[in-house]
């Protein structure tokens, strides 16, 4: 009698601990964004069950979403007043989202925990700084663009791969290289932010810049000018159809052997490695003397201002970025730099080549407006390999940006 | 007699509400944004009260949008037309394997809008693409042509793609039209000494005439709207080349934030498709009260 008494008092305040944590568990919403066939969506979520059991009172919901339709799908949760906790959020985005107030303020947090910008790739940081204050952490990075090249065709050829890290080598080699229904160089100019990136990186890396320090557009400037002249000289090397054509297109080209350069992140190794091609590859392009200067894509974790649980959200982003953690949930390369360094070890080819990129790597222009800046660039890129004058096209983008408020 | 008004609209309730909450109530909503400052970054709704519509005439892009729109629309739509009518007349014939050849045909209308678009995107690659390699074979042209990367190309090609992927629905309208054409009269006709020519123009278009009218202003209002292929093919390029109102609204919103002149846009579009709408239920009621006469 005494036993089934003392069992029952035992199991009831077992119940009732068991009810007490169930009651106190928060429920996050976790949107994220597939971009690549990588089967990275099991890997993440066995991650996300580690930080379930590390933090038994966190329940993480996860939403996977195409990308093509996760920029739409999170615009209208935001807009509907139905926006997840937590959500990877593009670096171009983070302005427009900050301004809105639809994202919380990170920095204090981030400071309160150690979390600085030294943990991560400078570039990356910046890219969620928007008038001093911290709206994401960067999640995970690549860069635009490495020039892949295939080294039968440069062989052939008798082309120093070494020559293509200068702009007068890359355009030499670029115009040897166009022959017999075989083209030198994948330039690609559609309306997409490939197209805008690779154009950065070539203005960057001239000493070029898209926004003036006073956040004037700068693209009118000698050494941008400069820089589309060159890229407008360059496309005479390419396939033709630029003005509709992607890196995805570029690919197709480069894996089928007939064409000798392509422009990619690193995010193209993996698919270079199944492939039979004997490639590799150089940091991008400069002028003689210069150091190339690649554009920083990427992605950042962001808190969005709607959430009931922001410190239940934020041990989830701190566990994403934690240097044991970052490599296992990312297909891109982990933002966190010494989640990379072990990551680019395990997983690509010259690591050591792609992180002196990453460190020199520039982001895109910090506007919240940055869409529509996007678009201007857009439009000055079709018109110069249309065959359009560049400072006349700088000049209307130009126009166009600087009428952004 | 009040009873029976009662019931009829005790049973037309549920649809009167459907389509106030899905159709009016957006309607006028875009309406009502379309005369304030909105977007993305202040979505509190400042009224700007024609400021936006000026904003959008004065803007060079939207006499291109128009004309776009005109010469897509009033392409694709004769093109199908066209096409299906000449389809029917083939189909109605008593042909071999008459059922395999109406599935072939049927096949591009089956096929989802972006699947039919990213079929063509690869067709029109100007390196790898069946397009430029059949052209080049047959001689028709020297060197690979950039069908949706040159500006004076891309309408055309985009208009090739619609036409192929609808031309199947109109092809199925002129069918059962054809099918339900009096025999007896066409018997007459052969009697009397008319040629297929004079037998198609006298007997059967007359004979079809409210179907045709129906099946345009049909056509015209679907393919206004018609967003999936120009998206997928070329998102409105190269520039503005290919940019009609669904691409133009689509790219304003969701592209770049900027709510208030995409329902500008979409104000645009929707006094267009009043216009088309209405003369649908004109050539409509003309079509019923022929028949209720006849």
């Amino acid at each position: 009698m005494k036993r089934s008494l003392l069992t029952a008092v035992t199991m009831g305040a077992m119940l009732l601990g068991t009810s007490s944590v169930l009651a106190q568990q928060v429920t996050l919403q976790f949107w994220d964004n597939q971009q690549t066939e990588s089967g990275l969506s099991d890997v993440q979520k066995a991650a996300v069950e580690r930080f379930m059991k590390e933090n038994p009172d966190i329940k993480i919901e996860v939403t996977t979403v195409p990308y093509p339709e996760y920029q739409q799908r999170l615009l209208t949760a935001v807009q509907g007043g139905n926006a997840p906790d937590i959500a990877t959020l593009d670096q171009i985005w983070v302005g427009a989202f900050a301004k809105a107030g639809a994202v919380a303020d990170l920095t204090e947090q981030a400071g309160a925990a150690g979390l600085a910008r030294d943990n991560f790739f400078g570039g990356a940081w910046d890219s969620a700084v928007l008038g001093g204050k911290l709206y994401g952490i960067p999640f995970n990075v690549d860069v635009w663009q490495f020039s892949y090249y295939n080294k039968a065709l440069l062989d052939a050829a008798k082309i120093d791969p070494a020559n293509l890290s200068t702009f007068d080598g890359l355009k030499a080699a670029a115009e040897k290289l166009t022959t017999n229904g075989k083209f030198g160089v994948g330039l690609f100019g559609h309306k997409g932010e490939d197209t805008v990136v690779v154009g950065d990186s070539f203005i960057f890396s001239n000493g070029g810049k898209i926004l003036n320090d006073d956040g004037s557009c700068g693209l009118t400037e000698a050494p941008a000018v400069e820089a589309l002249t060159y890229l407008q000289q360059l496309s005479k090397f390419a396939p033709g159809g630029i003005l509709n054509a992607s890196s995805g297109d570029m690919r197709e080209l480069f894996l089928n052997g007939s064409l000798a350069i392509e422009f990619w992140p690193a995010l193209e190794q993996p698919t270079l490695q199944k492939s039979k091609l004997d490639w590799a590859f150089v940091n991008g392009t400069a002028p003689e003397g210069k150091t190339p200067v690649g554009t920083f894509g990427g992605w950042n974790l962001a808190i969005f201002e709607s959430s009931p649980n922001k410190d239940a959200a934020w041990k989830f982003i701190q566990f994403m970025v934690r240097e044991d953690v970052n490599g296992d949930v990312v297909d891109l390369i982990p933002a966190n730099k010494k989640a990379a360094t072990a990551f680019l070890e395990k997983n690509r080819k010259d690591p050591k080549v792609i992180m002196a990129h990453l460190e020199n790597a520039k982001a895109r222009p910090l506007s919240p407006r940055y869409l529509e800046l996007a678009d201007a660039q857009i439009a000055m890129f079709q018109e110069i390999y249309a065959g359009g004058d560049p400072a006349a096209a700088a000049a209307k983008a130009c126009e166009a940006i600087n009428a952004l408020d | 007699m009040r009873k029976d008004r009662r019931l009829h609209w005790l049973l037309l309730a549920p649809a009167l509400i459907l389509m106030a909450v899905m159709l009016y109530y957006p309607m006028f909503g875009t309406v009502y944004e379309s005369f304030h400052e909105t977007s993305f970054l202040s979505p509190d709704p400042k009224f700007a009260g024609l400021a936006l519509y000026r904003r959008i005439l004065a803007d060079r892009t939207f006499a291109e949008v128009v004309v776009n729109s005109i010469v897509w629309t009033f392409g694709v739509v004769l093109l199908q037309n066209i096409l299906g009518f000449l389809t029917a007349l083939l189909l109605n014939q008593n042909l071999p394997m008459q059922g395999v050849l109406r599935a072939i045909v049927l096949l591009p209308f089956i096929l989802p809008g972006v699947v039919a678009a990213i079929l063509w995107r690869f067709m029109y690659d100007p390196q790898l693409g069946l397009v430029n390699s059949l052209l080049l074979q047959m001689g028709l042209i020297e060197n690979s042509v950039a069908w949706l990367a040159d500006s004076r190309m891309a309408m055309a090609s985009v208009i090739v793609a619609a036409v192929w992927k609808g031309f199947p629905f109109s092809m199925l309208i002129y069918l059962a039209a054809l099918q339900n054409v009096d025999q007896s009269q066409i018997e007459a006709a052969t009697l009397d000494g008319a040629g297929p020519t004079r037998r198609l123009l006298d007997v059967t278009l007359p004979a079809i005439r409210d179907v045709i009218v129906v099946n345009v202003v049909l056509t015209l209002i679907l393919t206004f709207n018609y967003f999936d292929i120009i998206w997928v093919l070329t998102r409105g390029g190269p520039q503005s080349a290919t940019h009609i109102f669904p691409t133009k609204i689509y790219e304003t919103g969701f592209g770049q934030f900027r709510f208030g002149e995409a329902a500008t846009y979409g104000v645009f579009s929707i006094l267009v498709l009043a216009v088309l709408v209405a003369l649908y239920a004109i050539v409509q009621g003309r079509a019923n009260r022929r028949r209720v006469v006849a």
